[in-house]
C-alpha cells in the first residue's frame, strides 16, 4: 500500500468527477425539492436524468484506454468501469422514466429520485472499487438506498414487509461478506484487490483453510447481491412488494454492479483459486437456472414471475464466470447489456398496464392485449421471445455467448443443463405471449397514457431487435471493455 | 483473402428471396389498413417472391454439385460467423416449394380467415422468410437462427387461428422443437471450437472429426432433426399441431417444416458425420420402419381427417429417412423426390380437408359421407391427391417411393420388403377415408347443403395437380436438378473421415512431443 504522509498531497480527484457530480446532484435535488411548488415537482425526475447524462459524458471524456488510479489505489477508472457505469446509467435513466407515471400520486417525489441517484452512486463506487473497503462502502450505500426504495409506499403492508425482509437478509449477507473479507485480510494483511491476489497466490498450504473459508463467505455475500440460488430468498418478495419501477431498477442495475464486482474479484483476487471458485459457481449457476426457471412456471403474478426469471438469468450469466476466460467475461457483459433492455422493456409494459385499482400485476391481466393495443402486444412479444432466447432477438445472442464461453472452457455438461433449463424457461415466457395473443379480453383495459413510457418501450424493443440482428458491435465493445483487466 | 463466389447472376438473389417477404410484412404492418388490402398485398408480395425465386431454377447449373448463387459477408467478427448463402440441388427445390406453397397458402386463406387478417398475412410472410433462410444458409449459425426463428410465426399461427385445443397444441409444438434444436446448438458450438473456429458448412464438411466426436454430434443433430421430421417416438407433437392449425398452417407444416428435418440429415449428418451415420444405420432403419408400418396402422384408426393425414405424413417421412440412410444414389434421390412430392401432396390433402371444413366446420370422418353427390368437382380433385398419397403410378409420390424401394432393395432385401408393406397400408387408410367421406349416398342434411368449390378454390388446386402429374410422368427435370448434388453427397456419406482424423490426431501428438522435446 502506498505510503501516506501528512500533510498528504491533494488527491487526484479527476477519475471521480462523475461520482462527485452524482453526489452533488442528489443532494441538490433533495434540497431544492422542498422549495418547489407541488405542481412542478416533476422537474426532479428530469434533473436526475440530466445528472445521469452529464455523469456519463464526464465519464466518457475522462476515460482512456488505460487504468487510472485515485485515492492510493482505492478507486480505479478503466474501460471496464466506464462500460459498466454506462449500463448502470442506462438502467437508472430507464427506471426514472418508468417512475414518472408510477409515482405521480406519491408524496416526496424529490426524495425518491435523490435516493435513486444515491443508489446509483453506490453502484458506481462498486464498479470502480479496487479495494475491499471501497467495494463494501459502495455496496452498503446501494443496499441502504434500495431498502428504502422498496419500502417507499410505506402505507402498503406488502411493501413494508418486503423491505423488512430484504433488510434483514441484506444485513446478514453484509455480515457474511465482511466476515469473509476479514479472513482474507487476516491471511494477506491487505484489502487491496491485487495485493490480496498476489499474497493468495504465494500463500502456503497451512493458510489454505482460512483462504477457502474467506472465499466462501465472500462469495456467499456477493451471491446474495446478485440473487443467485440459494441466496435468492429475498428476491420474489422484494420484487413483488416494491413499486414496479423500483422492481425494474432492482432487477437490472444492482445485478450489473454485482457482476462487475464478481469479475474484478475473480480476475484480481482469486486467479489462484480458480478451481475452487469455478466449482462453487457451477453449483450456484445450475441451482439458479433450475430454481429460477422451474419456480417461475408456478407464478400467477407477473412481478414474481419476472423475479424468478431474473434468478434464472443470473444463473445463465454466471456461466461466464465459470468459463473464467476473457470470452466468458465478455459474454457476461453481452448478457447484462441485452438483459437490461429486455427486462426494462417488459417492466415498462407492466407499468403501462395499470388499471383502476389494479396495477396489471397478474398474468391474466394481459389477456387480449393484442386486440386492444397491438403495439404494446408486439413489444411485449419481442421482450418475451428475447428473454426466452429465440433468434433475431438480442436474448439469443446473450445465451449464445455464455454457452459458447462455457463450452470453450470445457464445461459441456453445465452448458447442456443450462440449455435444457432455457427450454423450461421458454414455457413461461410463451405463456405470457399466449395471454396476449390467444386469449380474449376479460376486463376493460385502462392504460396509462404517457409519451415518455411509450418511447421507452419502443426504444427498448428496437434495441433488443437491433442487437438480435447485428450483435457484432456489442460483442466487440464488450471485449474491448475487458481489455484493461484480463 | 476472399475466395471466388459462384454466382452466375452477380446479384444477391438469395438475399432478395429471403428478405422480400420480410420487407413485405413490414410494409403490411405499417402501411396497409383493412382486411381486403392486406389480402391483396400479401398475395402480391408472395407472388413477387415466387417470381424472384424462379431464376434460381432457370439459371441453375445442373452439371455441378458446387454451391451456386453464393453470397458471403462477415456478420459477427467475434465468432467468425458469416452471412453466407448458397444453394445446390438439395436445397434449391425446397426454396421453390416454399415460395410456391406460400402463394397457395395466401390464396387458400382468402375467405376462411376472417379475424385478424392482417396479422395472419404478416405471420405467413415472416414464416416464408425464415423457411427460405433455412434452406439457403451456408453458415451453420445462420441456419440455426432461421431454424429457430421459424418457431415464432408458427407458434402464433397455430395459437391465434387454430382450432379448439390450439393452445395445448402450439405450446407442445414449440417446446418439442425447441428442446430438440437447442441440443443442436450445443453440438455446433462444440464443432466450432473443435474444427478451428469456423461455422462454415463446407469447412465443417471437410473437417475430419474422429469417431467419438461424430457419435455425440450426430446424436445431438439427430434429436433436432428427428423431432422435426418427425420420427417415432418423438412424433407426438405433429398430430396435435396439424389438427389444431388453420388449413394453411397445416399446409406449410406438412409441406415445408417436416422437410427441414430431412434436409438437416442430408445437409449435416451425412456429409459431416459419415462414420457416425453409418454406425447409426440400424437405429435409423428400425425407426423408419416403425414410422412406415406402425404409424400407418395408427393412421388407419383415426376418426379425424387432419389427424389421419398427419399420421400419413409421418409414415411418408419414414420413407424419406429410410432412403436417406441407405446412402445409395437411387435411394437418396428417392428421398429427395419423396420430400418434394409429399410437400405438394400432403399440402393439397390438407387443403382438401380445409375446403370441407370451411363448409361444415368439422373434421370428423363420421360427419361426412356422400360428398360426391353435392361436390363432384371437389370429389375428383380429392381423388387425385388421395391417389397420389397411395403412390399410384403416374403421380409424383410413386417416383419417390419406387426409387427409395429400389435403392433399399440393392442394400437390404428384408428392409425393402418390410417397407413395401406400407404401400398396401397407405392404400388402406387413404382410400378407406376417401370412401367414408366422399362415396355413398348423401344422407346427412348438413352434407346435402354443401356447395361445390368456387373458382378461387379450384384455381389453387390446378397448379398442384399439374405438378403432381408432371413429376409423376416426367420426373427428369427434377432428377436433373438434384442428380449432381446427390451423387456428391453419396460420395461424402460413404467416405470415412476416420483415416484423416487419425492423421490429424497423429500430427497433434507429434506437435505435442516436439513441443515437449524442446
Amino acid at each position: 500500500m502506498a505510503e501516506i504522509s501528512f500533510p498528504f498531497p491533494f488527491p487526484n480527484i479527476w477519475p471521480l468527477v462523475p461520482e462527485i457530480i452524482v453526489a452533488l446532484a442528489a443532494c441538490g435535488i433533495l434540497l431544492l425539492d422542498v422549495f418547489m411548488p407541488s405542481e412542478r415537482r416533476h422537474w426532479s425526475g428530469f434533473a436526475a436524468i440530466i445528472t445521469c447524462l452529464i455523469a456519463a459524458a464526464a465519464g466518457l471524456s475522462l476515460s482512456g484506454p488505460t487504468q487510472v488510479e485515485a485515492f492510493y489505489g482505492f478507486f480505479v477508472l478503466d474501460p471496464f468501469a466506464v462500460f459498466m457505469k454506462l449500463l448502470i446509467y442506462a438502467a437508472t435513466i430507464l427506471a426514472i422514466v418508468l417512475s414518472f407515471e408510477y409515482m405521480r400520486n406519491e408524496q416526496n417525489i424529490g426524495e425518491y429520485y435523490s435516493l435513486m441517484l444515491f443508489c446509483m452512486l453506490g453502484m458506481m463506487l462498486m464498479v470502480s472499487a479496487s479495494d475491499f473497503i471501497t467495494m463494501y462502502l459502495g455496496m452498503e450505500l446501494m443496499a441502504l438506498c434500495t431498502y428504502v426504495l422498496v419500502a417507499y409506499q410505506r402505507d402498503v403492508l406488502r411493501s413494508s414487509e418486503a423491505a423488512l425482509k430484504y433488510f434483514i437478509l441484506g444485513a446478514l449477507s453484509s455480515g457474511l461478506l465482511l466476515y469473509g473479507i476479514s479472513f482474507l485480510y487476516g491471511v494477506t494483511g491487505s484489502t487491496d484487490f491485487s495485493e490480496v491476489g498476489q499474497a493468495l497466490a504465494s500463500a502456503g498450504p497451512d493458510a489454505r483453510s482460512a483462504i477457502v473459508l474467506g472465499m466462501v463467505f465472500l462469495l456467499a455475500g456477493l451471491a446474495f447481491k446478485v440473487s443467485a440460488v440459494p441466496f435468492h430468498m429475498w428476491t420474489p418478495d422484494a420484487y413483488e412488494g416494491a413499486p414496479t419501477s423500483i422492481t425494474a431498477f432492482m432487477s437490472v442495475a444492482p445485478k450489473v454492479a454485482g457482476f462487475a464486482i464478481l469479475i474484478r474479484v475473480m480476475v484480481d483476487v482469486m486467479p489462484s483459486l480458480q478451481t475452487d471458485y469455478v466449482m462453487i459457481f457451477s453449483w450456484l449457476a445450475v441451482l439458479s437456472m433450475a430454481v429460477g426457471n422451474l419456480a417461475a412456471i408456478a407464478q400467477r403474478s407477473i412481478k414474481r414471475m419476472l423475479a424468478y426469471s431474473t434468478i434464472g438469468h443470473v444463473g445463465f450469466a454466471l456461466l461466464g464466470i465459470i468459463a473464467a476466460s476473457a470470452s466468458g467475461y465478455a459474454a457476461m457483459l453481452v448478457y447484462l447489456s441485452v438483459y437490461l433492455f429486455m427486462n426494462m422493456g417488459a417492466f415498462a409494459i407492466v407499468i403501462l398496464m395499470r388499471r383502476e385499482g389494479i396495477q396489471g400485476e397478474l398474468l391474466d391481466d394481459f389477456a387480449g392485449l393484442s386486440r386492444v393495443r397491438p403495439g404494446y402486444a408486439l413489444a411485449m412479444g419481442v421482450f418475451m421471445f428475447s428473454l426466452a432466447g429465440i433468434p433475431f432477438m438480442g436474448g439469443f445472442w446473450a445465451k449464445y455467448a455464455v454457452f459458447a464461453a462455457a463450452i470453450e472452457a470445457g464445461h459441456l455438461y453445465i452448458a447442456l443443463l443450462g440449455i435444457l433449463f432455457s427450454v423450461v424457461g421458454a414455457f413461461y415466457y410463451l405463456r405470457v405471449v399466449k395471454y396476449i395473443y390467444f386469449d380474449e379480453e376479460r376486463v376493460a383495459f385502462n392504460f396509462v397514457e404517457s409519451l415518455p413510457m411509450q418511447a421507452t418501450v419502443a426504444f427498448a424493443a428496437l434495441v433488443v431487435v437491433a442487437i438480435g440482428i447485428f450483435p457484432g458491435p456489442l460483442m466487440e465493445i464488450c471485449r474491448a471493455a475487458l481489455g484493461g483487466i484480463t | 483473402m476472399m475466395e471466388a463466389l459462384h454466382n452466375v447472376l452477380n446479384f444477391p438473389i438469395l438475399s432478395l428471396s429471403i428478405f422480400l417477404p420480410l420487407v413485405g410484412a413490414l410494409y403490411i404492418l405499417l402501411f396497409v389498413r383493412g382486411d381486403e388490402a392486406a389480402r391483396w398485398s400479401a398475395l402480391a408480395i408472395s407472388v413477387a417472391t415466387f417470381l424472384v425465386t424462379l431464376p434460381l431454377w432457370l439459371y441453375f447449373d445442373t452439371s455441378t454439385a458446387h454451391m451456386q448463387f453464393e453470397e458471403k459477408h462477415m456478420w459477427i467478427q467475434a465468432f467468425n460467423i458469416h452471412y453466407r448463402l448458397g444453394i445446390d440441388g438439395i436445397s434449391m427445390p425446397f426454396i421453390l416449394l416454399t415460395s410456391f406453397l406460400t402463394v397457395v397458402c395466401v390464396v387458400s386463406a382468402w375467405e376462411c380467415i376472417t379475424k385478424r387478417v392482417k396479422e395472419y398475412m404478416i405471420a405467413f410472410l415472416v414464416l416464408e422468410t425464415t423457411l427460405i433462410g433455412v434452406f439457403a444458409a451456408m453458415d451453420i449459425v445462420l441456419f440455426y437462427i432461421f431454424w429457430e426463428a421459424m418457431l415464432i410465426p408458427m407458434y402464433l399461427i397455430i395459437g391465434v387461428w387454430g382450432g379448439a385445443n390450439r393452445i395445448y397444441a402450439t405450446i407442445k409444438f414449440f417446446l418439442y422443437t425447441l428442446a430438440g434444436s437447442v441440443l443442436m446448438l450445443v453440438a455446433l458450438l462444440a464443432m466450432y471450437f473443435k474444427a478451428g473456429h469456423t461455422f462454415d458448412i463446407q469447412d465443417l464438411m471437410a473437417y475430419a472429426f474422429d469417431f467419438r466426436w461424430q457419435f455425440w454430434i450426430w446424436l445431438a443433430f439427430f434429436f433436432a432433426f428427428a423431432v422435426k421430421v418427425p420420427m417415432w417416438p418423438v412424433h407426438t407433437w405433429l398430430p396435435d399441431a396439424h389438427t389444431e392449425a388453420p388449413t394453411a398452417g397445416s399446409v406449410i407444416l406438412a409441406g415445408i417444416l417436416l422437410k427441414m428435418g430431412g434436409y438437416g440429415f442430408l445437409r449435416f449428418s451425412l456429409p459431416m458425420l459419415p462414420d457416425a451415420s453409418q454406425y447409426f444405420v440400424p437405429l435409423m432403419v428400425v425407426l423408419s420402419l416403425i414410422a412406415i408400418i406402425y404409424i400407418s396402422l395408427v393412421a388407419m384408426m383415426q376418426r379425424d381427417m387432419k389427424r389421419l393425414i398427419a399420421y400419413s405424413s409421418i409414415a411418408h417421412m419414414g420413407f424419406v429417412t429410410l432412403g436417406t440412410f441407405m446412402f445409395t444414389q437411387q435411394s437418396l434421390e428417392g428421398a429427395m423426390v419423396n420430400m418434394i412430392s409429399h410437400g405438394i401432396v400432403a399440402g393439397a390433402l390438407f387443403l382438401c380437408v380445409g375446403v370441407m371444413y370451411d363448409r361444415l366446420h368439422t373434421r370428423e370422418i363420421a360427419d361426412y359421407g356422400g360428398v360426391v353427390n353435392v361436390m363432384p368437382v371437389f370429389a375428383a380433385i380429392f381423388l387425385v391427391f388421395a391417389m397420389s398419397n397411395v403412390a399410384l403410378p403416374g403421380t409424383s409420390a410413386f417416383i419417390g417411393e419406387i426409387m427409395v424401394l429400389l435403392g433399399t432393395f440393392t442394400v437390404n432385401k428384408t428392409v425393402a420388403i418390410l417397407a413395401t408393406i406400407s404401400v398396401v397400408l397407405s392404400v388402406c387408410y387413404t382410400l378407406w377415408m376417401y370412401k367414408r367421406v366422399v362415396m355413398g349416398e348423401a344422407l346427412k342434411d348438413t352434407v346435402k347443403s354443401m356447395l361445390d368449390m368456387n373458382a378461387r378454390e379450384i384455381a389453387y388446386f390446378i397448379p398442384l395437380i399439374l405438378l403432381v402429374v408432371w413429376i409423376g410422368l416426367y420426373p427428369l427435370p427434377v432428377l436433373d436438378v438434384i442428380h449432381a448434388s446427390v451423387s456428391h453427397l453419396a460420395e461424402q456419406a460413404t467416405t470415412s473421415k476416420l483415416g484423416a482424423a487419425n492423421m490429424l490426431a497423429q500430427q497433434a501428438a507429434e506437435m505435442a512431443s516436439h513441443a515437449g522435446g524442446h
